[in-house]
């Protein structure tokens, strides 16, 4: 029983942790994320919202994070992330990298 | 802004380029005419502009994962293109005979959807700053030396590639496809973890300090061999898995179907 019970949870593991995930929002405005700094809890699956409310297209895309994501001008974007050990994992708009760069700071 | 747009367009055109390159190889050394890639670049054409056209629409379909799935596809689908290159080819040489009819086809195949993502991530990045009069130059003449680059060094793994004795260089070739579709395999997992279809695992090594991403080594090895400085359990065991395919496919094709050895 136990058995059987433990593997209902590995196979209903993802949509269990979808109820509870958390939300975090990024804009994306005069080529600057703002936020730019965002703290998650370590070890946890976290959803960012990026909305990019300037005109043009940026790419949201982490080296750290293995994260790349076209956003296209007005649009937003769904980015899933973690479960993460604690430390910086920088993040930066890859069509504006000198004023696009934030980072996640998970704690 | 100049060598961002260098950067930005190289990345894409490198990884690009090192399959076209790969396969034009491979091709002269099977003695396939190489219609199949004049025949592939007006479909990538056509294809590109209809994903970079319809990138919004794609980007909020499967609630907020379109983008990402029909990117991982592509890449899935190079990995079979690739996979069945390299039995197809191999066959035709271990028996010496007359040329698969599949295979300039599967490599046009290949070829398109390996061009079209990149592709079309380098028109959306050229058009958003057309309008701007300030980064315009800069950015089209530093897609231009990006695009340059690519290409050059492309030229150069061609000839290299065909300097070599045929049955060496063939065996390089397959190699590096393997190489190339496992790295391909290990991108559309991250792209499925990203939207959450695919469980995120375990972080298994950070090599970043050795050969950061950033840098050009990084991008380089990140062409060829999809390196990535912190993989998780999931790329890593399926880029091992992929391998193991290509070398498989590339063993049986001296085998499968019989007659190997009465040519």
């Amino acid at each position: 029983m136990k058995r059987l019970l433990a593997l209902f949870t590995l196979l209903f593991w993802p949509a269990l942790s979808h109820a509870a995930t958390p939300i975090f929002e990024i804009e994306i405005r005069g080529h600057l994320f703002q936020p730019e700094e965002i703290r998650i809890p370590e070890n946890t699956k976290v959803k960012l919202i990026v909305y990019n409310r300037d005109s043009t297209p940026e790419e949201f895309e982490s080296y750290e994070l293995n994260r790349e994501k076209v956003i296209m001008g007005g649009r937003k974007a769904n980015i899933f992330i973690g479960p993460l050990a604690p430390g910086i994992y920088p993040f930066f708009g890859e069509f504006n990298p000198k004023t696009a760069q934030g980072r996640v700071i998970v704690e | 802004m100049l060598i961002n747009s260098v950067i930005l367009v190289l990345r894409e055109v490198l990884e690009a380029a090192m399959v076209i390159s790969v396969l034009l190889a491979l091709s002269m050394h099977l003695r396939i005419p190489l219609r199949w890639l004049w025949l592939a670049l007006p479909f990538t054409l056509v294809f590109t502009l209809l994903f970079a056209g319809n990138l919004d629409t794609m980007t909020d379909a499967f609630d907020g994962a379109g983008q990402e799935v029909v990117s991982a596809s592509l890449q899935v689908l190079v990995f079979f293109c690739l996979l069945a290159v390299v039995f197809l080819a191999q066959r035709q040489r271990v028996r010496a005979s007359d040329p698969v009819a599949q295979l300039p086809w599967i490599m046009a195949l290949a070829v398109v959807c390996a061009l079209v993502r990149e592709g079309s991530e380098i028109l959306i990045y050229i058009i958003g700053f057309a309008t701007s009069e300030q980064h315009r130059t800069a950015v089209f003449a530093g897609s231009a030396v990006g695009a340059g680059i690519g290409v050059s060094l492309g030229v150069l793994l061609y000839a290299a590639l065909r300097a070599l004795p045929v049955n060496f260089a063939s065996n390089v070739c397959y190699l590096l496809l393997a190489f190339i579709g496992a790295g391909m395999v290990m991108q559309s997992t991250m792209l499925l973890e990203q939207v959450d279809w695919l469980l995120a695992g375990e972080q298994l090594w950070d090599s970043s300090f050795l050969i950061s991403e950033h840098s050009i080594t990084g991008q380089l090895l990140y062409a060829v061999f999809g390196y990535e400085a912190t993989p998780g359990i999931n790329q890593v065991l399926l880029y091992g898995a992929s391998l193991a395919a290509v070398v498989m496919a590339w063993w049986l094709a001296g085998f499968v179907g019989g007659k190997a050895d009465d040519k």
